[in-house]
């Protein structure tokens, strides 16, 4: 994409919001996507901007949006086309290392020395180099490994409302997943909470893979690019993230993982530069290129002959509304959907997965085996039948529904709770140790409730356990306390 | 969130329930109403019988019936379990089957040999879910048993116990306490404990003592008198489950209606806020729509 006119040098002539517009000399304008920079100082006021061109306006006017603070921009200014787009550091070297949309360092230790730079504007590989292969990735949370099986190499998407423990699963899985795994992790953090970034930065030179003794963050490089800044930037953080992701997938093979905290963020940093970019709004006031930008991100986030990208993303899901076209948009990019919901979490049942509205491309018998499947649709028709006669008891109360209907929403009622698991990365709050639960583990224990083995035991015993024996344990612990009492 | 359209359907079906459960509150208590006076007669009339047998067991005589001497190892027994044909009232079906599981498990370990009669189609498949066979299955009782009716079963019993095919006899029924309170209970009526009825001890206080002669024997009286009392007894305990399954129903109902009010109330918020955004969204594209035609 880069031009011959190097050196062309424009002037800003309009500075709206976050957008500018910079004239530059008849047949020196640079391409679409090319990165402009501004270097000047005002009245003491500095300025350090990158921009990107986003449109060719005729009359040699091109509109860039900028990457970072327009303040103190002023018509007049000089603009250098650097004649290519953003690009970012690929390699070890960023390994351990934390980094702006730009591919600078922001963790204060000084630049990177790397080898290679990458443009963060890529083409998604071409079809014949994806690999079509499918495999289970055991998470250890009950819940997800039951009925949303994560794909290796493929997509899965956290969706819930304000405050229903997104960021909090999303760490979770680093947790069990980087921890556990020997290759490469990527940490996207898209327009979320500047203090969960640091909070995971800080976690991360703690935590440990497995017994190697290397620290995760040895393993990990992370791009931010927070809600304090500007939609430019939060528009592109998630392309840089996913550039150095790339190259550790086509450059050495390994297996890597992605986490996008969150997708939503770049949805809408893209819709508030839109209207600034002269478009007109689509439907619920989005970009009508939203489906386009999601699709040019999401299938870069593939696996390939080479290596696999594993990605867990988090999307959130305005005022609970998952036709919302945003969230609605990510949704058909994944292998694996889980949905957070309020009324599961008002229950205090954490994670707080629908488990009747998520879903995952590979529960299927061909993939998960035909006991697998099995019992995950009992679990699921179980819950179904209970929730359709939520109204029912609402109105008439439990004593009316026949004996059948009364055993199925005694053992819904059982598996509702079961579906609640202690995290590890939530030991400070619950006071509860991690639990990470095999797959084995977890299909036995929903088939003995399913078959009405521990029918016996309270509903309380069966919230925040692993297997189904901690249940009766935590079920004996409490019969001691009432005795005590 | 929901669609209005799914929404305003939801809380039109809701409202059919409350007009339904309503309109069934209503008759419940017309039924309850009815099912109460009689009750109350009948109460009267046993209560009287009472005082007639306790008055002659004062005045000295020595009361003895087979009908009231308990067995020595008993071998068989019997199980009335007392429940309504119709469900909608609440826990009385589910409280009488809570209250009989533990007495025929019971029963059946020191006995063995234990038969369950039930009445109330309700109480039999309940049983029968239950893992018990039902042997005498009635299905007649209402809101008001018939005298005729219970008189025919009580006689089959009166029969089974003086041949010697039941050594015992327990009914199992939601005795009708107040209005707030019914309370599902086991009472043995073979052999008759005693011919007043249990706790409401009837007692003739002051007055002169009666002195009776008996015409043409005691014997001959208290053969008319125990038996007639014993029918007395379970005909009360098929009224007082038919008043009790009256009150149950109208208090279920009551909660229902209430309960369903409340619900269309929160489907009412629901559905105004989701219309309401529904409309600010048009509007907003609209606007924005114009906007950018026109910019």
């Amino acid at each position: 994409m880069s031009t011959a006119t190097q050196s062309a040098v424009g002037r800003v002539t309009q500075v709206i919001g976050s957008t500018f517009d910079i004239e530059f000399p008849e047949g020196q304008l640079p391409a679409i996507y090319n990165a402009v920079t501004i270097r000047s100082q005002h009245k003491g006021v500095t300025i350090n901007l990158t921009g990107e061109v986003q449109q060719h306006l005729g009359g040699g006017r091109v509109r860039a949006i900028a990457l970072g603070s327009t303040e103190g921009m002023m018509r007049g200014m000089d603009v250098v086309n650097t004649g290519k787009p953003v690009t970012v550091p690929v390699g070890q070297a960023t390994l351990g290392r934390v980094f702006n949309v730009l591919g600078e360092t922001i963790d204060g230790r000084g630049p990177v020395n790397a080898d290679e730079y990458r443009p963060i504007h890529r083409q998604a590989p071409a079809v014949n180099e994806l690999t079509t292969s499918t495999e289970v990735f055991e998470t250890g949370i009950k819940v997800v490994d039951l009925l949303t099986p994560f794909v290796r190499g493929g997509k899965a998407g956290l969706f819930g409302g304000a405050g229903l423990g997104k960021t909090v699963i999303l760490t979770e899985m680093i947790a069990r997943i980087a921890s556990a795994h020997g290759g490469y992790s990527v940490f996207a953090g898209v327009g979320e909470r500047t203090r969960e970034g640091t909070d995971l930065w800080l976690e991360m030179q703690e935590a440990v893979i497995g017994d190697t003794g290397r620290k995760v963050i040895e393993q990990t490089c992370m791009v931010f690019g927070q809600m304090n800044e500007p939609p430019g930037s939060r528009l592109r953080v998630a392309l840089s993230a996913l550039t150095m992701a790339e190259y550790f997938r086509d450059s050495t093979g390994a297996d890597t993982l992605l986490f996008v905290d969150n997708i939503f963020r770049f949805s809408q940093a893209g819709s508030e530069v839109s209207a600034l970019l002269g478009r007109m709004p689509s439907a619920v006031g989005y970009q009508p290129t939203l489906a386009t930008e999601m699709g040019a991100l999401q299938e870069r986030i593939t696996s390939t002959k080479n290596g696999a990208i594993t990605s867990v993303q988090a999307v959130y899901v305005p005022a609970d509304d998952p036709t919302d076209p945003a969230p609605a948009t990510a949704f058909s990019q994944l292998d694996a959907f889980i949905y957070l919901e309020r009324s599961i979490s008002e229950k205090g049942i954490y994670p707080a997965i629908d488990p009747l509205a998520s879903n995952s491309r590979i529960l299927d018998p061909q993939y998960v085996g035909e006991r697998h499947y099995a019992i995950a649709r009992r679990v699921q028709t179980t819950l179904q039948r209970y929730r359709e006669l939520q109204d029912i008891i609402a109105i008439l109360g439990v004593d009316e529904l026949s004996e059948d209907d009364k055993t199925i929403v005694h053992r819904a009622r059982r598996i509702e709770r079961f579906m609640s698991q202690p995290f590890l990365v939530a030991e400070v709050f619950t006071g509860k140790k991690g639990e990470i639960t095999s797959l084995a583990d977890t299909i036995r224990s929903f088939e003995e409730i399913c078959d009405g083995k521990w029918d016996h035991l309270r509903e309380q015993a069966f919230m925040y356990v692993g297997a189904i024996e901690q249940a009766e344990a935590q079920d004996k612990k409490m019969s001691e306390k009432e005795k005590a009492k | 969130m929901a669609n209005a359209r799914a929404l305003d359907k939801r809380r039109k079906s809701i409202r059919n329930i409350r007009k339904i459960t309503r309109t069934m509150e209503l008759i419940a208590t017309a039924r309850y109403k009815k099912a109460m006076d009689r009750a109350a007669a009948v109460t009267a009339y046993t209560d009287r019988l009472s005082q007639i047998v306790a008055s002659l067991s004062e005045a000295g005589t020595e009361v003895q019936h087979p009908l009231l001497e308990k067995r020595e190892n008993p071998k068989a027994a019997r199980i009335l379990v007392l429940a309504s044909n119709r469900g909608l009232c609440g826990g009385f079906n589910a409280s009488v089957l809570r209250t009989s599981m533990p007495v025929i498990n019971e029963l059946k370990a020191s006995i063995g040999n234990v038969i369950v009669d039930a009445s109330g189609k309700r109480g039999i498949n309940g049983l029968k879910f239950r893992g018990v066979a039902t042997d005498q299955k009635f299905l007649q009782f209402e809101d008001q048993p018939a005298y005729a009716d219970v008189e025919k079963i009580a006689e089959g019993y009166l029969e089974k116990y003086i041949t010697g095919e039941i050594d015992r006899l327990e009914v199992i029924y939601t005795k009708f306490v107040s209005t707030s309170r019914q309370v599902a209970t086991v009472e043995t009526l073979l052999p008759l404990g005693s011919l007043s009825d249990g706790d409401q001890t009837v007692k003739i206080t002051g007055g002169p003592s009666k002195e009776y002669e008996f015409l043409p024997s005691a014997e001959s009286i208290m053969e008319e008198v125990v038996p007639t009392s014993f029918k007395a007894k379970l005909f009360k305990c098929f009224l007082d489950a038919a008043v009790s399954e009256q009150v149950a129903r109208m208090i279920a109902m009551k909660g229902a209606t209430e309960s369903a009010g409340d619900m269309i109330k929160q489907l009412s918020m629901t559905y105004n806020r989701a219309r309401q955004s529904q409309i600010t969204g048009e509007i907003m594209e609209i606007i924005g729509g114009v906007e950018a035609l026109e910019g």
